[in-house]
């Protein structure tokens, strides 16, 4: 293969463009060196040395953990580790969120919203106690209040052992540069594994519904609040720490009384990111018999009613908004209400008096959840709009996906399904090489033959195929659109609230339109993946290119660049840093939907998962899960490989 | 940084009382999570005609006897797991699996009790739309059908016919039985019911050939005519090896599970659902209600609760009335 490429010099910084073409024409040699190893192993008819990865190792493991499945089946209530430890914590938790439920029922819906509003103007003032109401009034409205309490309910379980478990792991590693080199890798390794893998074994081990969906939802959530916690803590001036440790505090004084107190308010961010990971995490968890809000959208979808799906969807999107903006303004204090020091217990007396009051009140009525006809229905207009959508633009959509689908998805898997499997890893780590250096190419090359030893080879460069086209698809759509939106400001001011919303909106409801467009298969899961990674895209892109010192630009514009020059050669080069992460964040969003798609005909890794969990075969699913989480790691190294080399 | 000397002394001491803690108290269970007695916890499999029976039975023990319902939206086999760690207590229209029978009944975990039958006899097999198989009678039989798989031939499968199958978690045998009878088909996973059911609604619209996996009761047989192929009939043990299957699948009789401690209870709503009897077009009524006009499952219920009153008084157990007052 060609020469490395220096990963050490100033290849991000200053005139990279040199090196930056280089790789890619490196890059597309490599990819023709596919392709003829594709095109010999076919004309040689596939022979066994210049096929798949061989299974048998895979089966292994597979029939292995099956086993391990069936021995916790039978042993559930029997083993001692079962007994003492994971029965404690799935009855512990799966009580805890049927408690938290009976005691938001037993509030009726006046008292939960009142206590509600008044938490929120408290903790975050009047602005954000109107949205609270209002989110509460989607609630009653879109007939889910009592759907809503449940997720609720699992959501303030699920962040309680997040945070009781993250905030100690951040304050150790945050004290601890030892723990945390320990820890980082385990971080990373979570936040690339797509939520569904890891519902099976959770299941397995705390059992079905809410026990395995709060912790499943906890670990998902986990991660934010550690590093944040461990950032701040590290960056509590030394000095403060020293005067403290002069005057002769203990290690335990200089923790609770000068490096939490000052690394507060950045440890609130990671609780508030910890808080959103969860909103979205629970939806997820209605797979495994999770109820609420997640189970109202699933159940839209096994229907095919986009109009129900879309009422739950905005429920969901309140909710995180909501919590959002209270965390957001606990952790920055801006518009917390200035209540004098004095006043301060009977505000909190008269807040409590006011929620007692109103509770009897509701109890005294009979009022329990809210009366279900009093729903408004919007489900029957989105409907409505939707088919319209679909009469106009179906016949062209479908063409699209069949175009797709003939000369770009099935050539693409075939080229990488049909290559002999050790010239992909070869390929894999010569890209690695290439992007980011001998270290990434070796991860990159390990991670292909563990996702071959885990025995799905040919099912795993089909979802590859599926991957790359998603992600080929984002980074452009969203490189227009985001160059578009930096260029007008009125259309960033619309698109932004835009992508607001398609970040919190649940994953689950994109499915329904493109099943409409595309029908099944790829190309729906495909549009799916593409719709819920293109904000951040945008996003990143739309920073990037606003951040570019207006004095380069100006400088650029008076040397008589045209606006097309000043795009290729001043902007977009600048903004590279922004680019990169773009298609990282997009990559990693594409394939966290890799097991969503194969709700609607994706197949493959994907469809592997979901029939592990839905069939008990843990073997298949986690193996399934591990493959994904093998490209996933990839993908990430090899698009960020210069930017950690650099870090 | 300081180190703390003390602190792996202190953590080891933790872990130790902890430990300590949970082996001294008493052994714990699944089923001893917390319950509302008023609960009744209802699983739902991901198909419209199961849906139909638990909301119907739902909206009578809850406006009827006083009870309050959740309906877990789980796959066939996780809710037998949950039976068996307590989570639920019943599962309304359960397909064969005798093999989880073995596992969890009286001679494995003795969790689950069969409930007997729920009035319904389950058929799943190949289907087509009656106007491809009056074009092509041929097609209904194994060597027809083998002959012309080219029909079936998508953008999706390439060379290959496509027949589309249920959702993961739906009792399958196809590929074995594609193997068996030597087709030149592709299996296609739709992921879920209804986005099979859009997909063959679709193709149908616009009279195009499909294949499909598809079973009775299920409310598209009311609203398409679809033919069903005929292959050999089941016989004992040809489905044992999932890799090769000359037979069509066996005919079910639907049954109920329940969890044994919620029998043991012998509550009204147990007596209730074990009493509860109807049949495949009272189903397919309510199904078709859902799915079909797009009503909410709740008002289906309803509608069918008040136009049928003498259907389901029948299974009210003898002084569930005293639970009211």
């Amino acid at each position: 293969m060609t020469q490395p490429v220096t990963t050490s010099s100033g290849a991000a910084t200053g005139d990279g463009g040199g090196v930056w073409r280089r790789s890619w024409f490196q890059a597309l040699i490599v990819l023709a060196v596919l392709v003829a190893g594709y095109w010999v192993s076919r004309t040689l008819g596939h022979p066994s040395w210049a096929g798949g990865f061989p299974t048998g190792l895979g089966d292994g493991f597979m029939s292995w953990l099956d086993g391990i499945y069936a021995w916790i089946v039978e042993n559930r209530n029997d083993s001692p580790l079962f007994l003492y430890f994971f029965n404690y914590v799935s009855v512990g938790l799966g009580s805890a969120v049927v408690l938290i439920n009976q005691a938001l029922d037993a509030l009726t819906w006046v008292g939960v919203t009142v206590l509600g509003v008044l938490a929120a103007w408290r903790a975050a003032g009047w602005r954000v106690a109107l949205l609270v109401l209002v989110t509460f009034g989607v609630f009653a409205l879109s007939g889910l209040w009592n759907a809503s309490m449940t997720t609720l309910a699992l959501i303030i379980t699920s962040v309680f052992i997040a945070l009781l478990f993250g905030l100690p792991l951040g304050v150790l590693a945050g004290r601890s540069e030892r723990f945390y080199r320990w820890l980082r890798p385990v971080l990373d390794f979570m936040q690339i594994m797509p939520a569904f893998a890891y519902l099976l074994p959770f299941v397995l081990l705390f059992g079905i519904g809410n026990p395995a969906a709060s912790v499943v939802t906890a670990v998902y959530a986990l991660p934010p609040v550690v590093r944040i916690t461990a950032l701040a803590l590290r960056e509590v001036p030394e000095g403060s720490i020293e005067a403290a440790t002069s005057l002769g505090s203990t290690p335990w004084q200089i923790l609770t009384k000068v490096q939490l107190p000052l690394a507060k308010r950045t440890i609130l961010l990671g609780v508030n990111q910890t808080i959103m990971l969860a909103v979205s995490m629970v939806v997820i968890a209605s797979v495994i018999g999770a109820g609420g809000l997640g189970d109202a959208i699933f159940q839209a979808l096994s229907k095919v009613n986009v109009g129900q799906a879309f009422q739950a969807g905005l429920a969901i999107v309140m909710l995180a908004i909501a919590m959002d903006r209270v965390t957001g303004a606990v952790g920055n204090g801006a518009h917390t209400p200035d209540v004098p020091e004095r006043l301060r217990m009977p505000v909190l007396g008269g807040g409590l008096a006011v929620v007692v009051a109103t509770v009897v009140f509701g109890r005294l009525f009979g009022l329990g959840g809210w009366p279900r006809n009093w729903a408004v229905d919007i489900a029957a207009p989105v409907n409505a709009v939707n088919d319209a959508i679909e009469g106009v633009i179906g016949g062209a959509t479908s063409a699209v996906g069949t175009w797709m689908l003939t000369w770009v998805l099935s050539p693409l898997s075939e080229v990488l399904t049909g290559a002999p499997w050790w010239l992909v890893v070869l390929v894999a780590a010569a890209l690695g090489w290439i992007f980011g250096g001998v270290r990434v190419a070796v991860i990159s090359a390990l991670s292909f033959v563990a996702v071959g030893l885990l025995g799905v080879w040919n099912n795993a460069m089909d979802t590859l195929s599926q991957v790359l086209v998603a992600t080929v698809l984002t980074l452009v759509l969203g490189v227009v659109l985001g160059v578009l939106m930096s260029r007008n400001d009125v259309f960033a001011t619309i698109l932004r609230p835009i992508l607001d919303a398609m970040q919190t909106l649940p994953p689950f409801v994109y499915l329904i339109p493109a099943v409409a467009l595309f029908g099944i298969g790829r190309v729906p899961a495909l549009a799916a993946a593409v719709i819920f990674a293109l904000p951040p895209v945008i996003r990143l892109v739309n920073d990037g290119i606003r951040g570019v010192p207006a004095g380069t630009v100006e400088a650029a514009a008076s040397q008589g660049s045209t606006p097309w020059q000043m795009l290729t050669k001043v902007e977009l080069p600048l903004a590279r840093g922004s680019l990169l992460l773009a298609v990282n964040q997009g990559i990693i969003l594409i394939l966290s939907m890799v097991v969503m798609g194969a709700l609607v005909g994706a197949g493959s890794l994907g469809f592997d998962v979901v029939f592990g969990l839905a069939q008990n075969q843990l073997g298949l699913g986690l193996a399934s899960g591990l493959a994904i989480v093998g490209l996933g790691l990839f993908l990430d190294r090899v698009t960020q490989g210069r930017r950690a080399s650099h870090a | 940084m300081p180190r703390f000397p003390r602190k792996n002394g202190l953590l080891r001491l933790l872990a130790v009382g902890a430990a300590l803690l949970m082996v001294s108290s008493c052994a714990v269970r699944t089923d001893q999570m917390v319950r509302d007695p008023d609960l009744v916890r209802i699983a739902v499999n991901g198909w419209v005609g199961y849906e139909a029976s638990a909301e119907v039975l739902s909206y009578i023990l809850e406006e009827e006897m006083g009870y309050d319902t959740q309906l877990m939206r789980v796959d066939e086999q996780p809710s037998w797991q949950a039976l068996d760690q307590g989570a639920l207590d019943v599962i309304l229209e359960n397909w064969g699996h005798e093999d989880l029978y073995e596992l969890y009944g009286p001679e494995g975990n003795d969790t689950v009790v069969d409930g007997g039958s729920t009035g319904n006899e389950g058929v799943i097999g190949w289907y087509m739309p009656a106007y491809l198989a009056e074009e092509n009678p041929e097609l209904l039989e194994p060597e027809g059908l083998r002959e012309n798989t080219d029909l079936f031939r998508t953008a999706e499968t390439g060379d290959s016919g496509e027949f589309l199958a249920g959702a993961p978690g739906f009792v399958s045998q196809d590929q074995g039985m594609i193997n068996a009878f030597d087709m030149d088909l592709e299996i296609v996973y739709a992921g879920t019911e209804a986005a099979q059911m859009t997909e063959v609604q679709s193709r149908y619209a616009n009279e195009e050939p499909v294949l499909f996996y598809s079973n009775e009761p299920h409310w598209i047989h009311e609203q398409l005519d679809l033919v069903k192929v005929d292959f050999p009939d089941y016989y004992d043990g040809c489905d044992a090896d999932l890799e090769y299957v000359d037979c069509d699948y066996p005919v079910y009789d639907l049954n109920k599970i329940f969890r044994k401690g919620f029998v043991e209870e012998d509550d009204y709503a147990y007596q209730f659902l074990d009493n509860w009897e109807w049949t495949n077009s009272h189903q397919n009524e309510v199904a078709g209600m859902i799915a079909d006009e797009g009503m909410d499952p709740t008002e289906a219920a309803e509608v069918w609760v008040n136009e049928n009153p003498d259907v389901w008084r029948e299974w009210l157990p003898e002084g569930y009335e005293q639970r009211l007052q």
